[in-house]
């Protein structure tokens, strides 16, 4: 392909460029209108009660820790494990990492599977009550795992954020979502190049545990 | 206020706040969604479903890129979506077997330039249509519509350029005039 610069342009360019800005030329923008409207939409819209900020935190730090502790009491040899049960968290075996690579990696690989049954669902016309239950379980997982050690690296937390996203639109859909709403949920998918970043964060050869499908 | 102030506010529960960021950029998303609509009624929905979509997500704002940004690739996202339901209503309308291709729409002998320019635009594939009218005809820069389209900064100048080839190819007869 030839390198192309912005003056790469034909004479005819400028002409069409002078007379496109008269095509479809915008008129005055109706600003108190449309913000009305707006404001009436949203008012509409069922607001969610701010949570207490140590709420996620707390949760999260629990889940992570017992999710954590169950991979890492996984990874550690039986003949290492406590005979007697631990009685503090200091004495709560150290958490393998690998656990938690390990956790995203199922995690990822689960959504993958999810997004792509869900992307094909939207050719035919459906109820979407069972994706959104499932998007709703891998959003929680996808909440733990974006306060644990794996979204330290930097590939992986933005993946899971943008994860987040996708998952959330899913979650709140309702039979009368409308079809715009789908859309979006498709054009996200799409725009966010989502489904191949999670096909390359997903080693091959990991099989999701079907869990939360 | 800059925009990380207003967005701290708004995300406060500030409603002045979200007036104040609509009344900042609704001029701007607004040029750009009209010229992609074509149509006030589509617009203005368009319009309303972007600032909507932007209050809902603003916490996900990352400030990676200016809000304006933001806010416009939720605008495309919304324009480019929205016409698509409208061809896909249109299709219905028409029927099928009546329908014209998609991308290549004839484009009917009109002897006004303006109006045979309006119908190229408008048959312009998606991607290249919002290239072109983001870039030569309200003035983004590439760097801008990249982010804001979610592609890189040569992919942008190669829709431009096959762009401005299409409608060079479909106004030909009167570059010969």
């Amino acid at each position: 392909m030839p390198v192309l610069h912005d003056d790469d342009r034909d004479p005819l360019d400028d002409r069409i460029r002078e007379l496109a800005r008269e095509v479809n030329a915008p008129p005055a923008t109706p600003r108190e209108e449309m913000w009305q409207a707006i404001s009436a939409r949203r008012q509409a819209q069922p607001r969610r009660a701010p949570r207490p900020r140590w709420v996620p935190w707390a949760a999260a730090a629990a889940a992570v820790l017992a999710v954590g502790i169950g991979i890492g009491r996984m990874s550690v040899p039986a003949s290492n494990r406590p005979t007697t049960p631990a009685t503090s968290v200091a004495d709560a075996p150290r958490v393998n990492p690998t656990a938690y690579r390990l956790a995203a990696e199922e995690h990822l690989a689960q959504s993958e599977a999810f997004l792509t049954l869900f992307r094909a669902s939207l050719e035919r016309p459906g109820d979407h009550r069972l994706a959104s239950a499932t998007a709703r379980q891998l959003l929680a997982g996808n909440r733990l795992l974006l306060d644990s050690p794996a979204a330290r690296d930097e590939a992986t937390r933005r993946l899971l954020e943008d994860l987040e996203l996708v998952l959330a639109e899913i979650a709140q859909l309702s039979p009368g979502s409308p079809a715009q709403d789908l859309d979006l949920i498709r054009d996200g998918i799409e725009r966010g190049d989502v489904l191949s970043r999670l096909r390359q964060a997903v080693p091959t050869g990991t099989v999701p545990n079907h869990g939360a499908l | 206020m800059n925009d990380r102030e207003l967005i701290g506010r708004v995300l406060a529960g500030d409603p002045g706040a979200e007036r104040a960021l609509y009344d900042a950029h609704v001029d701007r998303v607004f040029r750009l969604v009209y010229r992609m609509a074509g149509d006030l009624d589509r617009a203005q929905d368009w319009v309303q479903e972007t600032f909507i979509r932007a209050f809902d997500r603003l916490a996900g704002f990352r400030g990676e890129s200016a809000l304006s940004t933001w806010l416009c690739s939720i605008a495309i996202s919304v324009s480019l979506n929205g016409l698509r339901q409208v061809r896909r209503a249109r299709d219905r309308e028409v029927g099928l077997d009546d329908a014209g291709p998609l991308g290549h729409q004839p484009i009917q002998a009109d002897p006004d330039l303006r109006t045979r320019l309006g119908q190229a635009i408008e048959a312009l594939p998606d991607g290249y249509r919002a290239v072109f009218v983001m870039h030569d005809v309200e003035g983004y820069t590439h760097d801008e519509i990249a982010r804001a389209l979610g592609v890189q900064t040569g992919t942008s100048k190669a829709q431009l350029f096959r762009a401005r080839a299409r409608l060079r190819e479909a106004l030909a007869d009167f570059a010969r005039e």
